[in-house]
């Protein structure tokens, strides 16, 4: 809204059109008036009105009628019924057709300057509403190329030179030297992989992922990430067992997101396992639905952080056993994911025991009816 | 390896000192540009052996631009190109891993940043072994 707000009265009654102009424009605002449904129109199409007082008995087309005809031009216009013959059911009726508010003949000027007030304010707010709305979206769309650029490019640099300073590239450094910058580089290498999977999950568009559905091969899939995670088993002495059935009916779902769900789990029970465990992954096949367990024999997690564990930036007390640090993103984005499938993920876990997680997804209806 | 003459082609110039130094401890002459176009002109002015070229430059994934630059021009068409890039940076079109298309993305090597150094001379060195060398040229 600029600085004055507009306000139309649509009225048949001149006398009505005058008092009412005479009233409010001792008040800041900037008023036009018109005699009947059609020219009212035409003034909202041209003068833009913030508020727009609208008397339901004309000659022409109705108040009704204008109300309606004033919604479909813009939602945000605040609409104020005036009436001669004020019942509960013709009030009922206005608002229905989007008046926000009645106004009774006759009334006073202190009732017209009030609901008027109540009216613009009503305007500001739903246009600071859109606005808001607005921002939020350019934020998200931005957010993902900012973030990756403004904040990365420098921890780069840094790490880096860390790593060069590491590699002996300055001159030889002391083991003292040398723990320290390990600590440095450990810290920025926290903080890039927390600054990527807030970018992920910024990123991810949820709505959009249905869209890309297609049948995929869940076992395939998995060992997929298990190839990946591979080193890092290795590394661990940590074997991985999967108990897969002979043959899998493939489930819908988009492939790069719900491979990034397994990295993200099986990744977490390497880390979370002592060196010579097993991990273990099975896949149960239902006729609805596919069940996808990954367990460990690691730290468990505390009984208490248990319903927390899918949130936002939420980390259980656990350490992990490799000593990095997670973003606390993993698990939340995981979820979310899953969720976007119509699946669900579960949580069975003992302190000091380990941890069984378990993704279920589900089959479209189609693919029952086929089996 | 002695010698080997390396452009680095990167806007980030501490980043660009990090790297250069641990090739210049392993005995590669390195030389560095700021900016795609310098980058450019400098590889058609004097000979190297490799160029590690920075994707996200500039505007955009600048850095491909000139790969596919370098691919058309003849005299460069055979120079190995060492890519290097942000983990999952928004290029809109590819990760680091995925199956690359030779024409989309025409480069011999791909790492993420930041490069550990052993895998870094390690790639480089690969580059540069398949790479003829400009006394081999000459005789063909």
């Amino acid at each position: 809204m600029s600085n004055e707000p507009v306000i139309l009265i649509i009225d048949d009654e001149e006398i009505v059109r005058d008092s009412c102009t005479l009233v409010l424009s001792k008040c800041n605002y900037r008023i036009y008036a018109a005699p009947d449904g059609n020219a009212g129109l035409k003034m909202v199409e041209e003068h833009k009105p913030d508020l727009v007082f609208v008397d339901l008995k004309m000659p022409g087309i109705s108040g009704m009628e204008v109300l309606e005809r004033l919604q479909k031009i813009d939602t945000t216009i605040v609409a104020i019924v005036i009436t001669g013959y004020a019942t509960i059911d013709t009030a009922v009726e206005a608002m229905k057709r989007g008046a926000y508010d009645f106004l009774p003949k006759p009334f006073s000027t202190d009732e017209l300057r009030l609901i008027t007030k109540r009216g613009v304010d009503k305007r500001r707010l739903l246009l600071d509403a859109i606005a808001l709305r607005r921002e939020k979206e350019i934020i998200r769309e931005n957010f993902t190329s900012i973030v990756s650029h403004e904040l990365k490019s420098p921890l780069f640099a840094v790490q880096q030179t860390l790593y060069a300073f590491l590699a002996g590239a300055a001159g030889e450094i002391s083991p003292a030297q040398v723990e320290m910058l390990e600590r440095i580089r450990n810290r920025v290498d926290g903080m890039l992989k927390l600054i990527n999977s807030w970018v992920e999950m910024t990123s991810i568009d949820f709505r959009q992922l249905r869209e890309r559905f297609k049948p995929l091969d869940i076992p395939a899939l998995l060992s997929k990430a298990l190839e990946v995670l591979q080193a890092r088993a290795v590394g661990r002495n940590i074997r991985i067992v999967t108990h897969f059935p002979s043959s899998v009916e493939p489930v819908d779902g988009d492939e790069g997101t719900l491979l990034e769900v397994f990295l993200n789990i099986i990744g977490n029970a390497i880390k979370y396992s002592d060196t010579d465990r097993d991990v273990s992954i099975a896949i149960e096949d239902k006729k609805h639905e596919l069940r996808i367990s990954i367990s460990d024999t690691g730290v468990g997690i505390e009984k208490e952080d248990i319903p927390f564990i899918f949130e936002d930036f939420y980390r259980g007390k656990a350490q992990s056993k490799t000593g990095e640090l997670g973003s606390g993103l993993g698990l939340a984005i995981s979820k979310r994911i899953i969720n976007a499938h119509n699946g669900s993920i579960a949580v069975e876990s003992e302190r000091g025991k380990g941890s069984t997680f378990t993704v279920t997804l589900s089959r479209g209806r189609e693919k029952q009816d086929r089996r | 390896m002695d010698g080997k003459r390396i452009l680095i082609v990167d806007d980030d110039p501490d980043y660009v000192s990090a790297v250069k130094m641990v090739l210049e401890k392993a005995n590669y002459v390195v030389e560095a540009k700021y900016s795609p176009q310098d980058g450019y002109r400098a590889l058609e002015n004097s000979e190297f052996d490799l160029v590690i070229l920075d994707c996200m430059m500039g505007r955009g994934a600048e850095g491909i631009i000139v790969a596919r630059k370098l691919r058309k021009k003849k005299e460069l068409g055979e120079l190995p190109i060492l890519m290097v890039t942000g983990i999952r940076d928004q290029t809109g079109f590819f990760f680091v891993g995925d199956p690359r298309d030779e024409t989309f993305l025409p480069v011999d090597g791909f790492l993420e940043k930041p490069v550990v150094p052993d895998v870094l001379l390690k790639e480089v060195g690969k580059l540069l072994q398949g790479r003829k060398t400009s006394e081999s040229k000459k005789g063909e």
